[in-house]
């Protein structure tokens, strides 16, 4: 009896401690776990659900929803719900509030514990674009990290940001057409990217070899005419060198995501050129080896032992 | 009559045969390391990397063997240059491998005798317009993706020695070259250089002059008949 009092007593231990640590989390999860389908808000549909065993192996299980999901604090299902939000948060959630779908203080949190990664990240172009001159174009935290829910560390395949996933995150956004149009970059920036040798070694898994960020910067990422950007021509040689010993400028101006095509005309015009060397070739020696196959053919069955005969 | 001629004819020494093994083994590597990286996307590149060590060490093989290889063409040049300044070889119409006007006649009569327009042959010398097309294409290709393939491996130090105007575009030219010269180089050695000294019917499994150096006199008198004339005469040479 005394055995089974201590195993009970522990058992309420351990409940307690875990609430403790656990806080509403498991108390949210109770429903926000089981939730099919997805909910409409004023920004369009949104899934409210989350996999509470994706979620207590992502790097953040460990941290309650109402960290946040700060305005949740009270009570999460009322409608002007104000939970105990600090000021600089709440300025940031409003400033960014248009980037939200439905939480835009759980958008602004990621500051409060990252705040020096915040701080790099709203002077790059997209934060730029999205705390000053409030357009909703740019990547904040969660575009390029994923949903803060399941959220990997870096060196993990399965995270966005990992370097085997971080060029078709980019892409996500330097491939829409109209983007590029409204903000002047070029559609074609990953294709050529996968076309030249680094992109290539890319595909094919070579650790050394750079993606986007290894050249553009990342939370801090600027445009290339920005005089901090890291391709800037004058930060250049040194950008490249980090891979290129000895960079000199005018080695460092031979990378351009330029296409190929009749405004790069040198290189496409070669490159057609060598490929009618190239069908020329083909069709030649095709041709040779298939007539002589058939000679050959004929002459040892159809004309046995005449083509001795050559002279 | 015909007691002094020897058997067999030796038509490349011990130096050449080791050229052209140094030559195919280091095109096979190079071929083999460098062909998932001409395709990336297809799927089958990524095991087909992994068998040559991952995408690193096939690319250090590639880049040993194509110095190898470079060796190798630059022993070559030095090797013929010097046969002829001392005078070992001399030029003569029916052996020397620089092309000729009746190459091209030859490629025509060879073409009408394989259709059956002509009963007959074209008379070849030591080396027949097959065997100077296949000589000089080597050649162009070491040059063209030897060099391409040095500017890639060297980028920095490549680049002193463009002109500022070029910058734009020499790169994308030089990746072009290095990389379709290479496809044509491993679809004409695959197909035409296969077929010839492989497939042929007199050459299955294939044309042991590689290993050995020597082709019979028979053969001699067959594919080659100029070069066989003036070597034994052509009344000498009549063995029947």
């Amino acid at each position: 009896m005394r055995r089974v009092c201590l195993i009970a007593s522990l058992w309420i231990l351990v409940l307690c401690l875990a609430d403790s640590a656990g806080g509403s989390t498991f108390g949210c999860l109770a429903c926000h776990s089981a939730m099919k389908g997805k909910i409409k808000a004023e920004k369009g549909l949104v899934d409210v659900n989350v996999d509470s065993e994706k979620y207590s192996q992502s790097v953040h299980g460990g941290i309650d929803c109402i960290s946040c999901h700060k305005q949740f604090g009270a009570n999460p299902h009322q409608p002007q719900a104000q939970g105990d939000i600090p000021a600089d948060v709440a300025a940031l959630a409003s400033n960014m509030s248009h980037k939200a779908k439905v939480d835009p203080v759980a958008v602004a949190a990621c500051a409060e514990c990252h705040g020096d990664i915040y701080n790099s990240w709203k002077e790059s172009i997209h934060g730029m674009n999205i705390i000053d001159k409030k357009q909703s174009a740019g990547a904040v935290c969660t575009d390029c990290h994923g949903s803060p829910h399941y959220i990997l560390p870096k060196s993990d395949t399965a995270s966005p940001a990992n370097r085997v996933n971080v060029v078709k995150g980019c892409g996500e956004c330097h491939e829409k057409e109209e983007l590029a149009k409204e903000y002047g970059f070029g559609t074609h920036i990953l294709e050529r990217y996968y076309e030249s040798f680094h992109g290539k070694k890319y595909i094919l898994g070579h650790e050394n070899a750079p993606t986007c960020v290894q050249c553009h910067g990342y939370h801090d990422i600027r445009k290339w005419d920005d005089p901090k950007s890291p391709v800037a021509w004058d930060n250049r040689m040194e950008t490249c060198g980090k891979c290129h010993e000895g960079a000199t400028k005018k080695f460092v101006t031979a990378i351009t995501h330029k296409p190929i095509g009749k405004d790069n005309p040198v290189p496409y015009y070669f490159e057609k050129g060598l490929i009618l060397l190239l069908l020329g070739t083909f069709l030649f020696i095709v041709g040779h080896v298939l007539l002589e196959t058939y000679s050959e053919i004929r002459d040892r069955f159809f004309r046995k032992g005449k083509e001795e005969h050559h002279e | 009559m015909n007691k002094e001629l020897p058997r067999e004819y030796l038509r490349f020494n011990v130096l050449e045969r080791t050229q052209h093994i140094v030559l195919f083994t280091t095109f096979l590597l190079l071929a083999f390391t460098g062909w998932a990286l001409k395709y990336p996307h297809v799927e089958q590149s990524q095991w087909w990397i992994r068998m040559w060590g991952g995408p690193k060490t096939a690319g250090i093989i590639h880049r040993v063997a194509g110095i190898t290889m470079l060796i190798d063409f630059i022993w070559h040049i030095v090797y013929m240059v010097r046969k002829i300044l001392s005078g070992r070889i001399r030029f003569h119409k029916d052996t020397t491998l620089i092309p000729m006007p009746k190459d091209l006649t030859d490629a025509i009569k060879n073409m009408m005798y394989f259709t059956g327009a002509s009963r007959e042959k074209p008379r070849f010398g030591r080396f027949s317009y097959i065997h100077k097309f296949d000589y000089w294409a080597v050649f162009w290709g070491m040059a063209i993706i030897g060099l391409s393939g040095l500017f890639l491996t060297f980028p920095v130090e490549a680049s002193y020695l463009f002109p500022a105007w070029s910058v734009n575009w020499i790169w994308d030219m030089i990746s072009i070259m290095h990389s379709d010269e290479a496809l044509l180089a491993i679809v004409f050695i695959l197909f035409f250089h296969f077929y010839n000294e492989h497939l042929k019917w007199d050459k299955f499994p294939m044309n042991t002059v590689w290993l050995t150096g020597k082709i019979t006199l028979k053969e001699m008198k067959h594919e080659h008949p100029l070069e066989y004339e003036l070597e034994f005469g052509e009344k000498e040479g009549d063995d029947k």
